[in-house]
């Protein structure tokens, strides 16, 4: 992703490649503030990406699964249980954030 | 059917379950809107609407803080409207594309076919025996074909219904 002056069937080929490899976060930032507004300017590159996401889904997407689903479940539990917990908290003192603000 | 899903706007699996944990957490917290479902379908379309989307611009918002795309644009790229066939399943997706795939000129249908093997357009381009370039602009013009060809598909379906 050294090119600079990316156009818009290079950024699409690039995001497809990014999404397809799982890493979105380093094609976003790769992006010059010239690429991101042709990015922005181009219809056909936001109805690519539809088919992008499909074509990804139809062939990567199918095998996702958790690999662990006892570890999954007990992480999603360990996240209700703080939210439960931060709940509490906030309404035996309720006057706390405001305290703190001052 | 979640996680595969959340997989098609993220790509990534890790990032999936960590999403999928909050979307949890967050159905659990407010499950209201899920009352009234129907079928999968139903389940889906409210599911993404209402706690996926949500998630995946949360995500994108803390990775790419420093991002030259509008902050309305990352979102459109990372949590998108659901599409014209968002809500068909992995069955039906690998169908309809493997029908319009079939309409293709033979070089284009090689090239998507080769991408979604995985491979890198450096290899495409040495198994067309091309420049990566081209494969790039082969690549486009394709995607573009293949959205016509789905917006075709929707509305033929839609006038079937």
């Amino acid at each position: 992703m050294a090119n600079t002056h990316r156009e818009i069937q290079e950024l699409l080929a690039d995001y497809a490649g990014a999404l397809r490899d799982g890493c979105l976060p380093t094609f976003l930032k790769s992006l010059t503030k010239e690429e991101a507004k042709r990015i922005n300017e181009s219809q056909d590159f936001w109805e690519a990406t539809e088919i992008v996401r499909l074509m990804n889904s139809a062939s990567f997407g199918a095998n996702v699964v958790t690999p662990d689903v006892g570890l999954f479940i007990s992480r999603v539990d360990a996240g209700i249980a703080s939210r439960l917990k931060k709940a509490q908290a906030s309404t035996r003192n309720p006057s706390r954030s405001h305290v703190n603000l001052q | 059917m979640f996680i595969g899903h959340l997989h098609r706007y993220l790509g990534n699996e890790v990032e999936c379950e960590d999403v999928l944990e909050d979307v949890y957490a967050d159905i659990w917290e407010n499950p209201d809107h899920l009352r009234d479902i129907e079928d999968d379908r139903q389940l889906l379309r409210t599911v993404y609407l209402y706690y996926m989307r949500k998630r995946l611009r949360e995500v994108y918002r803390r990775l790419n803080r420093r991002s030259c795309l509008s902050q309305n644009d990352l979102q459109n790229l990372m949590a998108p409207d659901l599409g014209l066939a968002d809500l068909v399943s992995q069955e039906e997706l690998k169908q309809l594309l493997h029908k319009m795939l079939g309409k293709l000129k033979a070089r284009e249908r090689k090239a998507i076919e080769l991408w979604m093997e995985g491979m890198s357009n450096r290899a495409i381009a040495n198994q067309l025996e091309t420049t990566v370039g081209a494969v790039k602009m082969l690549e486009f013009r394709t995607i573009l074909k293949l959205r016509e060809m789905l917006k075709e598909q929707c509305r033929e379906s839609g006038g079937q219904d």
